[in-house]
């Protein structure tokens, strides 16, 4: 595979930065090679978006929300010719941007119902701790081998989900990190790929050692570390078919994805013994640590997978569908669908010490990334990129969103908003990732005492502001639809709002109507 | 292929005929509003389709104090068994209407299962698979709503009332998500409107001019989902009334018991006319660590009227012979009688019953041994199990679906249906 190819690339690549300024930005690589595939499959790409959507995608993928009304109305009044430019950067120094990714992380890592019950449902501290990581633009190697270390605090929550079972890290850690599905390999040797048991089993061997330690506790949060002991073995005991009761299976030794060797370990002093562990005790540092070879491994620039993972990870994050899609399945038989481009990202984003930031600012600035949502393809997630994606808002970003159209992103919430907007909205999608929308979740939005409660007025909030309005009904509708869609109402839309918003002589009903509406639209549902 | 065939096409294909036949007989114009609104097409209209209810027995009922009884045995308790309508199969004494139905009944004497505990038996009983930290998998319902329901239909196509299931959709997807009603079959949160029905109407009615305009330059998949999902939120508050039985009930009352799961199979009956594909009704509490006689006493009496009512008013209708009603629980019961008088769980020899659409009644199938201790032939797996169910309603119990792209089928590798007891 790729495994190899990229792994001769990577000497070429080893050469020093400064012998590379002549490269071009990787914006007009992104453009260029995405063109070449529309001439090539004859495909009519959709035009540039306006600046009306472009400013709400950007938002939400940046930071998560919709901009304001007053946001908007300044980005669509401004007339500088590098204003999205512009606004890219501001936003990516903006707070919210840290906050945003590392949210968008912590879903990677956890998902929704991570195993580990009530320990892993709270993950305060560990998104603290992402959180920083992207406040300080820390290179994406680093801090994802101090994840794999789990010693900094705060990170070793990533740790819980696999208590015990090294398995289950064996199967996570590859395929968020290195992209490589290798559950087949736990029963039976990999159907479709090269992987082995032998290799899953060998992989297998770099968990088997940990140990979640219980650390003091922290409010309702309870804190965490990993310790790492100096025995025990992995067990491998052929395939699931083979199974016999009582049959215990021979010890496997560390051996990393794709090597010949296993891991060279010195061997334990005569008459070592493990020391007993008493709960609560961080075991003392092992004789030989397996999981800081790992940990280097994984991250290290030369390791084929881990740089081509997390560059088309990034990639399917911004622009819907991964170079190779599903993101996290970067098999030998699978081709990119631009092996060019593919090679161009993961190599500069080596290059570039793994910034996060940099690579993103690189994605939003291509034209690829601006391209409109219209155009005849009825896919969620264009294969060739020749419009925008469609993508469900995440339940935090429909939160967000909905307080900030509403008016009401600085109120206080004891009605349990958040928690049943996690809930209706946490997994829009099937196994595949395809939408679907919910019958709860329209329950919600249509009847829900929370969702009135944002949208009735009150205290300034968005309908509150509308009925105290001396602006004619015109020019408040043109306020609701900035403030919701982000764009102006077309002619036929302010008309019809404003029918709609003068057919009684009662206007309260009516506002709470018309922006009920708006929120509830496709257009809000999606980032387009 | 031809072995799946869903059923319906036949019926639907039946029912065509018989309008035909309509206009053979003399009409010049297809008589479609005759058809619907002849009796017995309209009869044969509402059996199109395979449809399941699942009584759920929370807790896990004891098999040795029901349909696998072990009378004179250490291990058989002090229940007696009666005759049923079927020669040779005898069921517990607090059992007496069932056994009158016992020949709609194919009772499985022989399960063995994987999971003991309460969390992991309440999952692998509603999806045949253990539980795994990748992949969730669909509940027996959510698989019923994706291969039964009909698209655009008023009311949902999963619905369960109770104590039931733990596992939802899982990889089918949100749209699959069982709609849970409350005990006595109070409608979930967020069903009533607080609007008046002028203003709801005057709000839909922006909203789709809203849609309208969108959708003439914006296809992509996922806005017609979220319409179609709004769309279908608002006919189901139009078509509540069908969770209603608070008319029927009076008249019901005798036939199914005056219990909330009486109650609840009434419903369930409702809403299986009504088109609704899979309807799951738990009823509490089966898990009798201690007083496990007290307990099954009261137990079963709630369940004979509830469960032998259900069969009598499908099999009236003409339901049961496309809705398969399984009865089940996470777990059996120990042959051993504890020293407070109860039965522990127990997996290694218990009883799941079928009955209706699909399925040969008056049968048995396995056995365990003479105290109950284990089976002694013919054992049945979860995953047997499943494949036995899904094969009744006319689903492939080899379906592939996906979890990014990981594949995985209906039931666990190696699973096969319980043939003999197939119609």
């Amino acid at each position: 595979m790729a495994g190899r190819g990229i792994g001769v690339l990577f000497v070429a690549l080893a050469l020093p930065l400064a012998g590379r300024t002549a490269e071009p930005p990787l914006r007009q690589r992104i453009d260029a090679e995405v063109q070449k595939t529309w001439q090539r499959e004859k495909i009519q790409p959709a035009g540039l978006a306006d600046d009306a959507t472009f400013l709400r995608r950007l938002f939400l993928d940046l930071v998560g929300t919709i901009p304001s009304e007053a946001e908007a109305r300044a980005f669509l009044a401004d007339q500088d010719p590098n204003k999205r430019e512009k606004l890219i950067d501001r936003l990516l120094a903006d707070p919210r941007f840290a906050a945003h990714q590392a949210t968008t992380w912590d879903l990677v890592l956890f998902g929704r119902h991570p195993p580990g019950g009530d320990a892993t449902r709270k993950r305060d501290d560990f998104r603290a701790w992402l959180t920083q990581k992207w406040i300080r633009n820390e290179g994406y190697d680093r801090w994802v081998r101090a994840l794999l270390l789990g010693e900094e605090e705060g990170s070793a929550l990533f740790h819980v989900q696999f208590r015990g079972q090294p398995e289950e890290a064996t199967v996570a850690i590859t395929r968020l990190f290195l992209g490589t599905q290798l559950q087949c390999a736990r029963c039976h040797d990999h159907p479709y790929e090269r992987w082995t048991q032998r290799d899953f089993y060998g992989m297998a061997a770099f968990f088997v050692r940990l140990v979640v330690v219980d650390g003091p506790a922290k409010g309702n949060q309870r804190s965490y570390r990993l310790g790492e002991k100096s025995t025990g073995e992995v067990l491998f005991s052929g395939s699931a078919k083979e199974q016999k009761p009582g049959k215990k299976g021979d010890p496997i030794a560390p051996r990393f994805l794709g090597a010949a060797q296993p891991l060279a370990e010195p061997a334990l002093p005569m008459g070592f013994k493990e020391p007993s562990l008493s709960s609560g005790k961080m075991p003392p540092p092992p004789h030989f640590s397996r999981k800081a070879r790992l940990a280097e491994w994984v991250t290290a620039p030369d390791n084929p997978y881990f740089a081509q993972a997390v560059a088309n990870r990034v990639w399917g994050q911004f622009m819907g569908r991964g170079l190779v899609h599903p993101v996290d399945d970067l098999g030998e038989k699978k081709e990119p669908s631009h092996p060019e481009l593919m090679r161009a990202v993961t190599s500069q984003l080596i290059a570039h010490k793994f910034d996060l930031k940099w690579y993103i600012r690189e994605l939003v600035n291509s034209q690829t990334y601006q391209r409109a949502a219209r155009g005849p393809s009825t896919a969620a997630l264009p294969q060739w990129f020749e419009r925008a994606r469609v993508r469900p808002l995440l339940a935090e970003e429909l939160l967000a969103s909905l307080r900030v159209a509403t008016g009401t992103e600085n109120e206080k919430d004891n009605s349990g908003l958040k928690e049943y907007v996690t809930q209706y909205f946490g997994e829009p999608t099937n196994g595949r990732g395809d939408f679907q929308g919910s019958l709860a979740e329209h329950l919600f939005l249509n009847n829900s005492g929370q969702v009135r409660q944002m949208i009735q007025p009150h205290k300034g909030n968005l309908a509150d502001r509308l009925l105290k309005s001396s602006h004619s009904w015109e020019a408040r509708v043109e306020q609701m639809f900035l403030a919701t869609l982000t764009r102006l109402p077309t002619p036929e839309e302010k008309a019809r709002f404003v029918k709609h918003l003068t057919s009684t002589n009662k206007p309260e009903p009516l506002v709470g109507e018309a922006i009920w509406v708006l929120v509830n639209c496709a257009e809000f549902r999606f980032n387009r | 292929m031809s072995s799946f065939c869903p059923a319906h096409e036949h019926l639907s294909r039946r029912a065509f005929l018989k309008g035909a036949l309509v206009t053979a007989g003399g009409l010049t114009v297809p008589n479609w509003g005759g058809l619907f609104h002849s009796q017995s097409i309209a009869a044969e209209a509402a059996k199109q389709g395979k449809r399941c209810i699942l009584l759920w027995m929370n807790g896990g009922a004891s098999q040795i104090d029901t349909f696998d009884m072990k009378p004179g045995r250490p291990t058989g308790g002090p229940f007696r068994p009666i005759a049923t309508r079927v020669p040779g199969m005898q069921v517990c004494e607090y059992l007496p209407k069932m056994a009158q139905h016992a020949d709609k009944l194919a009772v499985i004497r022989s399960m063995r299962t994987s999971e003991p505990d309460h969390p992991g038996g309440i999952y692998l009983m509603h999806t045949g698979f253990r539980p795994l930290v990748n992949v969730s998998h669909p509940e027996l319902g959510a698989m019923a709503a994706k291969y039964l329901g009909k698209e655009g239909s008023d009311l949902p196509s999963f619905v369960r009332m109770g104590p039931t299931g733990n596992a939802g959709a899982g990889f089918l997807g949100p749209k699959y998500q069982p709609f849970s009603l409350g005990r006595e079959g109070r409608l979930p949160y967020f069903t009533d409107s607080s609007l008046s029905a002028e203003a709801e109407e005057r709000r839909k009615n922006l909203w789709r001019f809203m849609e309208e305009g969108f959708a003439r330059e914006h296809h992509a998949e996922p806005f017609e989902a979220h319409r179609s999902a709004k769309e279908q939120t608002w006919r189901l508050l139009r078509a509540r009334s069908a969770f209603d039985i608070s008319k029927e009930w009076e008249k019901y009352r005798d036939l199914y018991g005056a219990s909330d799961f009486g109650r609840g199979c009434l419903l369930a009956r409702k809403l299986i006319e009504s088109g609704v594909p899979f309807v799951e009704i738990g009823q509490d509490n089966y898990d009798s660590h201690a007083d496990n006689f007290v307990c099954h006493k009261a137990s079963l009496r709630v369940l004979d009227p509830a469960w032998s009512g259900l069969l009598q008013d499908l099999h009236d209708r003409g339901l049961l012979q496309d809705t398969l009603v399984v009865w089940m629980g996470e777990v059996g019961r120990t042959p051993s009688i504890n020293n407070r008088a109860g039965r522990d769980h127990f997996v290694r020899g218990w009883t799941v019953v079928l009955a209706g659409g699909g399925i040969k009644g008056g049968a048995t199938y396995g056995a365990t041994d003479a105290d109950g201790k284990d089976v002694k032939e013919n054992p049945v797996t979860e995953g047997d199990l499943f494949a036995t169910i899904y094969t009744a309603l006319g689903i492939n119990p080899r379906a592939k679906h996906f979890v990014g792209t990981r594949p995985i089928w209906a039931t666990p590798e190696g699973a096969r249906p319980v043939r003999e007891i197939l119609s």
